[in-house]
């Protein structure tokens, strides 16, 4: 078995160049060169469709280091993609073998998953949960305690609490970036003004270069509290945070302290996911088709 | 520092000769290597690169040498031309172009290549049949696969 060609390969070799017209023999490239290219795709390409390939390839797709970041990005056709993710993101983060850096999970997820994770990547840098709706404050709050060298923190389109963000902002002491993207349609929003959120980045995340609220209920208490608390603040996005008034002293504390300002009624052209519902939903019709599903999720 | 200094000569596998301003080729850092050690003269054999594949490495470096040196073109163009560049490589070019970009350690060159056939990949469901890859499993490997695939529906 350790005779075959493609395992004879060391880094060092190249294969001879080629007559034209002749095929690529890609099961023969350099392992880093197939790693190069396999780590553009995203782990549902990588093992489904690439690992499948040959030989060399799966070797590829079997080492630790390919999986040092899982970007588990779909369609969000869950119900018609014939297999289950959170089983998938469960495997890739076995072949991390507990050197995950980055994760981005998207429309999927529950609290196990997240803890499955969280247990078994103290390394973990990154963390994306983009519409994964079924994860709650207790999962959350669970997981992330465990995650001390968390950097990079996205929830976009979730539900948690003010008081899930303070233990995230507590037991994250390097944390950089904060994205909280919030649906900015009112029938989404519980409460029209509430600062919850906003106070509990202020009081626990004071080492935050990186804000982005879009979407978000704060009013301007919660914005002063933020400028007070997060005094290493450069780059702020309030896009769609139609409770801000900003003017008067606040307007120009903001100006001077921050680099980089989004104000609430900036344009929001060129953001990843669209502002309203027909923007979120995309040619899956995510939401209308499957809404019972995150009914069901949350059970 | 003379005008003939300026120039330099590769010669690719098939001895192909291609005269070049230095400035070009010295963002291989293997050239860059090679005049470094002054162990060559004004002529650079790489011998693992066809004079086809070569002069697209030469398009790619001369556009990229402008560009940095003078700055007279956007980012934004660039990257078009990134784009139109790879865009209708067959899978057998894009081959050559990786291990040309390899070997002559370009690394931009080398990420756009691979880039591209990333970008190729995703948009198709048979990887084998782009790539013309012969699957090699041995029967023991193919089921370890299916046992693996826990993720997948029953259906």
């Amino acid at each position: 078995m350790a005779s075959s060609s493609s395992s004879s390969l060391s880094s060092t070799s190249l294969p001879p160049a080629m007559e034209d017209g002749e095929y690529g023999n890609w099961a023969e490239l350099p392992p880093e060169l197939t790693s190069s290219i396999l780590h553009r795709l995203g782990a549902i390409e990588i093992l489904e469709k690439a690992q499948k390939v040959c030989r060399s390839w799966r070797r590829v797709c079997k080492d630790p280091s390919m999986w040092r970041k899982i970007d588990m990005d779909n369609l969000g056709d869950l119900g018609s993609m014939g297999y289950d993710l959170e089983v998938m993101c469960r495997h890739a983060v076995d072949r991390s073998q507990g050197g995950l850096v980055e994760i981005d999970i998207w429309y999927f997820g529950t609290d196990e998953l997240l803890n499955y994770i969280a247990d078994r990547s103290s390394n973990l840098r990154s963390l994306r949960l983009i519409m994964c709706y079924p994860i709650a404050d207790e999962g959350f709050v669970e997981a992330v305690v465990k995650l001390p060298l968390l950097e990079y923190l996205e929830v976009t389109y979730g539900s948690l609490s003010g008081e899930s963000l303070k233990v995230a902002g507590q037991s994250c002491p390097n944390l950089k970036t904060l994205r909280l993207i919030s649906n900015p349609d009112p029938k989404f929003n519980d409460e029209e003004f509430n600062d919850e959120e906003a106070l509990a980045i202020a009081e626990s995340m004071p080492e935050l270069r990186h804000l982005e609220l879009f979407g978000n209920t704060l009013t301007n208490t919660g914005l002063n509290a933020i400028l007070d608390g997060c005094t290493q603040l450069e780059h702020l996005d309030l896009r769609k945070c139609f409770n801000i008034k900003l003017s008067g002293d606040l307007e120009k504390r903001c100006s001077e302290r921050i680099k980089d300002l989004k104000r609430p009624n900036d344009s929001t052209a060129g953001y990843p996911y669209g502002f309203n519902i027909s923007d979120l939903t995309g040619p899956n019709d995510y939401y209308c088709n499957d809404y019972d599903y995150f009914d069901f999720g949350d059970f | 520092m003379s005008k003939s200094e300026k120039k330099i000569v590769l010669k690719s596998l098939d001895n192909e000769a291609f005269e070049v301003e230095k400035a070009v080729a010295l963002q291989s850092q293997t050239i860059w290597v090679m005049c470094e050690d002054k162990c060559v003269g004004n002529e650079i054999p790489l011998e693992n690169v066809t004079g086809q594949i070569l002069a697209k490495v030469i398009d790619y470096c001369k556009k990229h040498a402008v560009v940095d040196g003078d700055g007279d073109e956007s980012s934004e163009e660039l990257k078009n031309w990134d784009t139109e560049f790879t865009k209708n490589m067959d899978q057998s070019t894009l081959f050559n172009m990786i291990l040309a970009a390899n070997y002559l350690n370009i690394k931009s060159l080398l990420n756009l290549t691979c880039q591209a056939v990333a970008d190729k990949t995703k948009t198709i469901d048979e990887f084998h049949t782009f790539l013309n890859i012969e699957n090699n499993f041995t029967p023991e490997e193919e089921a370890q696969i299916c046992q693996e695939n826990l993720w997948a529906f029953d259906d």
